[in-house]
Formats: C-alpha cells, structure tokens, sequence
C-alpha cells in the first residue's frame, strides 16, 4: 500500500510517516505544492494526505488535479482550519475524508484503512481477525461465527481497536474517535472506561480471546497475535 | 442638566448685578433731575414770593400758594440767609402722610424783615421708584421668556446636529465591524466633531479588527505545534521501552495537551463568531438540534442517572448559523449534564419563541452576572474550560437574541428568546 503524505510542517511529515510506517505502508512525502504536484502526476498511490495550506499553492488544487486525471486513490484532507467551507469544498473536489489538526495518529490510521477498504473492495469488504469478523457495510460482527450484539459506541470501539491493533491508545484518541468534535464536551474518559467494559464482558461471553490490554492509566492496547491470517 | 438649561442660569446670574447696577443708576439719575427741578420750582417760588413782598404798599403777612403751604410772614429775629428742611405730614387731600421739601429765606424790603417758606409736597420720588421697578421688573421677566424661547429655538435647530451624532454614537457597535456614519454639517464646530469621531471610530475599528485576527491566527498558528506534540505523544506511546512512571507522566502530558488543544478550539471559535464568520443563516428547528444533542450525551446523562423532561409547546424556529445552532444547543445541555447533580434532572420546554434549559444542582459560588463571562468557572468544575456560556453568549449575541439566568426553587434556569 503507497500513501502519499503531502504536509510542510516537517515535525508532523515525520511523525505520520513513523506511524503508517509502522502500520506497514509504503510511506511518501511531499513538502510544498510543486514537489507534491510532481509525485502525484508520476506515480500511482493507494491513498494521499493533502494539508491544505501548502507553500507555493493550495492542496485543494492538488485534488482537484487528481480528480481531473482519474486517479483512484482515496484523498484525505488535513486542514488546520476547522472550517466547514472547506470541508464542504474539500469533498467537493473529490476528496473522500478530511481531518482537522490537531489529530491522534491512530485516528488518521483508523481513517486511512477504512478509506482503503472502501475504495479495494467493493461490497465484499470483511476484516476478520482471528476468531472476529466484522463487515463493516452490515455493522456486523461475529465471533467464532455467532453474531456478536454491540451499541454504536461499542461498535465503533471495537473497529477502532482493530484498526489500531497492537497499538497503545490513548483515552484521549479513543474519546475523540468517539465523540468526534464533541470529545471535549463529554468529559468521555469514564464512559470510555464504562463503554470497554461492556465490549470486554460481550466478546469474552462470546469465547472471544481477551485482547484488550490496559496500558497503566494512560489507554488500552488491543493486542492480537494474528494465527491464520 | 442640559446645556440650555445651564446657559439660562449663567445669563440669569450675569444679568443680576447689571440689572441692579443699571436699576440703582436710573433711579439716581431720574431722582436728581427730578430733585433738580422741584429745587428750581421752590427757587422760582421764592422769586415770585419776593416780588409779591417788594408790591406791598404796607407790611403784611400772606399765604401765597393754593395748598397754603407757602407763606410770607413777618420775621421779628431778623434772620438772614435760607435754610431746606424735609417734612413728613399729612397730606390733607391724599389723607396719608407724605414728605414734603421746605425752604425759609428771609428777605428784607423796605426795612421790614419777612420769612418766606415755600413748602412742596416731595410725593413724585415715590411714584417714581414704584414705576421704575415695575419696569425693570417687566424687563427681566420680558428677557428671560425671550431667552428661554430663543434658546428652545437654537437648540431645535443649532443643535440638531450635535444630537444627531449623539444619537449615531449611541447606537453604533464597533463589533459590527461597520464604519461610523455622520453628516456632512454646515457649521464648522460640529462638522469637526463629526470628522474627529469618524477617524477615532475609524481607527477603534480597525485596531478591534486587528486584535480579532490577531486572536484567531495565534489560535491558527497553535494548532500545528499541537498537530506535533499530540502525534509525537501516539508514537512515544508505542514505544516498548517505557515503564509504568513514564506512562503516567505521558498520560499527564496527554491531557494537558487535549485541554490545551480544547482550549485554543474554543477560543478559535469565539474569534470567528467575533468575526461574523458564520454568515449563513437559516431556520434551524431546535428540537431536533435538541435531540441530536440529548444523544451525544447520553453516557453522560445516564451514568448521573439524570431525568430529563421535555415540555414541548410549539415548535421553535431560530433563525441561527445552523453550526451555531448545534454548538449553541450542545453548550447548554453540557452546562446542564455537567453542573448537575447524580440522580438530577434537566428540564427542556420549547415554545415558539423561547427555549428554556433547567437543571438540579448547587447554587453558584460566583455572582450570577458573571456566568457569561470568559474562563469564568464555578467552584469545583475541573473539566470545565469556563468558555461554554461564554461562547453561548457570543452566539446570541451575533443574532441579538437574549439568554437569561435565574436560579428558582433549586433549578439552575436558562431561558433563551429569539
């Protein structure tokens, strides 16, 4: 999987390509509008990062670019601006996500692997992990091919966790993938706690592995030694 | 006091002295000349009295005057020169008291010695200051109408000017980003004025756009260094080396850094409200903001254990941002879940025009006209930032809409009309 990071601020460039690096893509980048306008003109990329303020030009423009030459890749927009104009422009021109700084990494993961699902597999898009399987378009989960009942929250944590597997994660990012814009406002760290809970207590029940590792005070690991897959 | 009103006491108090200084000069010029001629009138008596005496073919004693105030008489002291002397009797026509002015010469004609007194009634002063104070009087009272309906007059037409700027300043806002508008005006004082006040709004204006913007790019340029910490924090996470101490340092690093980053969102979006950066106006159908909301919060409402009761009765339209909207409805309810108490309720009544958010809870530590206002927190609300009602009032602000506070019978009561 190539993912294309175009981002000028080199701290943030850096710490993006660390992560996905780790999570095993194929890592580019791209540091102003010329260079990224050149890549994206040559190669092919499975998803692309566009900032929109970028030196020398505007990072709509490189989607609109990409759009007007057909390209597949999923495109998501990272804007400082938390501006519904330009996420309205943004999708617009073609983009299939945006997110705004400042973010958590495994939120930009979780948006990056769903993306690509979307976009390879049409339809048919099950993640199975061990004995789980989850198909993301029916909001459907299985264990050991029983179907597991979940709340919203309780779905979208247990994705989140997949996605993110074998990964610490914050309670900060697990409340701001939960509640979105709103994470501030729910003071969400003890219904994070409440909400884990409960999904721990169904996925055991259910002859589910305990994955869940709590990480100290700080957050939650979900950590999967894959057997078959 | 007004300024017509404070220019008539002045007039009044300048017009006082010189009233009285011209009312003492008259009466004295008028009383000597009238002096002057009654004096000339006795003088001329005197002659005719003597020129009776010199006819006399014998000596004899005589009254001369109608009012037989003057006589002539024999005078056996032989008494020289002439003497004035002030009487008051009765007057016996008038029938009162009265002064009179009296001369006695002695004249001597043809060896005998007379006594001539000339007595005339001295009752014309008196008239005289009674008609000079009436007419002074007359004249004051003459001037000070005339004043009063000249100055209504000017200041009907001098000053409309003067209160027309008045009333433009009064109603003008600088937060609505609008330059100052004022007449051309024909006098010269006033078209200053108005000109001075142009270029210091003018300048107010601009020096209130420049620290919005300054606000909300600092906010701007926070976000990217934020962007950095927050991911180097995820990726430091990941790190195989840390041991427990570490992690709870990063995790306290970690919540300052969402305060933080809560923080500058917040004060970003105040900075836009402040700029009317939310143009977009339409009907936005509170209860269904409302609902969308109750539903965010649910975890929160329901590990309170919180009732909330909805009263609905009419549907409110607010004509709002419908961002706002949501941001306006959201601060609320989280103002009502957070500051509420386990096993508390909420009530939520919707009329058409006016929506009112209540909750239990403990009466308020800081003064009530002070909620609104920036990082301005109750006791005890560490989660909070202090901006929720801050920015709640901003919003109604931008629409003139208005939000109440009362705290009635243990409920914390926030009434909004639109």
């Amino acid at each position: 999987m190539k993912v294309l990071v175009i981002e000028d601020e080199a701290e943030l460039r850096r710490s993006i390509k660390e992560y996905l690096h780790n999570e095993g893509y194929l890592v580019e980048s791209a540091n102003d509008f010329n260079k990224a306008s050149e890549k994206t003109n040559v190669y092919e990329y499975d998803c692309i990062l566009v900032d929109i303020t970028l030196p020398h030009g505007n990072g709509l423009d490189i989607v609109k670019q990409l759009k007007k030459a057909g390209s597949e890749a999923g495109v998501i927009i990272i804007s400082a601006k938390n501006s519904l104009d330009d996420k309205i422009t943004g999708l617009e021109y073609g983009a299939d996500d945006y997110i705004t700084k400042p973010f958590h990494l495994p939120e930009l993961n979780a948006r990056i692997k769903s993306l690509l699902r979307r976009k390879r597999f049409d339809g048919n898009n099950r993640i199975t992990l061990n004995e789980i399987s989850i198909e993301p378009e029916k909001r459907l989960v299985t264990v050991k091919n029983t179907e597991l009942i979940l709340t919203g929250k309780e779905y979208d944590l247990l994705l989140y966790f997949v996605a993110n597997k074998n990964r610490v994660l914050s309670k900060n990012a697990i409340a701001e993938h939960l509640w979105g814009d709103d994470a501030d406002r729910v003071d969400g760290h003890d219904f994070i706690y409440t909400h884990i809970k409960n999904l721990r207590k169904k996925l055991i029940e259910k002859g589910c592995t305990d994955y869940l590792q709590t990480i100290y005070g700080i957050g939650y690991n979900f950590k999967v030694n894959e057997t078959n897959n | 006091m007004k300024l017509i009103t404070k220019t008539i006491f002045y007039y009044l108090l300048m017009c006082v002295p010189l009233i009285l200084i011209a009312f003492s000069a008259s009466y004295f010029l008028i009383k000597r000349a009238v002096n002057e001629n009654l004096n000339e009138e006795i003088w001329n008596k005197k002659r005719k009295a003597e020129t009776l005496i010199d006819s006399f073919k014998e000596p004899k004693e005589v009254f001369f005057s109608i009012d037989n105030l003057s006589s002539i008489k024999i005078d056996s002291t032989n008494g020289t020169g002439y003497k004035y002397k002030y009487l008051f009797k009765m007057d016996p026509e008038e029938g009162e008291q009265i002064w009179y002015w009296q001369l006695k010469s002695y004249y001597k004609s043809k060896g005998v010695n007379y006594l001539v007194t000339i007595t005339e009634p001295k009752f014309e002063n008196d008239d005289l200051i009674e008609s000079l104070s009436q007419m002074l009087l007359l004249t004051i009272a003459f001037l000070i109408f005339s004043f009063f309906i000249l100055n209504w007059i000017i200041s009907r037409t001098l000053w409309r000017p003067f209160y027309k700027t008045i009333h433009a300043l009064n109603i003008y806002d600088v937060k609505r980003g609008e330059a100052l508008q004022l007449d051309k005006v024909k006098i010269k004082e006033f078209r200053q004025l108005n000109e001075t006040l142009e270029e210091v709004t003018a300048k107010i204006r601009n020096d209130y756009k420049n620290i919005k913007e300054f606000t909300e790019n600092a906010s701007h340029e926070t976000q990217t260094p934020l962007a950095v910490i927050k991911a180097r924090l995820d990726l430091l996470l990941q790190s195989p080396n840390l041991k427990e101490n570490d992690m709870k340092q990063l995790e306290v690093i970690e919540q300052s850094v969402a305060k933080l980053s809560s923080l500058n969102k917040a004060l970003l979006l105040l900075a836009k409200i402040e700029n009317n950066q939310f143009k977009e106006v339409e009907e936005v159908d509170l209860e269904a903001v409302i609902n969308k909301t109750l539903l965010v919060y649910e975890d929160m409402i329901s590990l309170k254990n919180i009732k909330v009761k909805r009263i609905n009765k009419g549907s409110a339209c607010m004509k709002i941002n419908s961002l706002l909207a949501d941001i306006l409805i959201s601060n609320l309810v989280q103002n009502a879940v957070r500051h509420n108490e386990a096993n508390g309720s909420i009530n939520i009544e919707i009329y058409p025009h006016s929506l009112v958010i209540a909750n239990t809870g403990d009466p308020l530590t800081v003064d009530k006209e002070k909620i609104f206002e920036r990082f301005r927190k109750n006791d005890g609300s560490k989660e909070s930032l202090g901006l929720g009602l801050a920015i709640v009032k901003s919003i109604l602000n931008a629409y003139n809409y208005k939000c109440n506070y009362e705290y009635l019978n243990g409920f914390h009561t926030f009434v909004l009309e639109f």
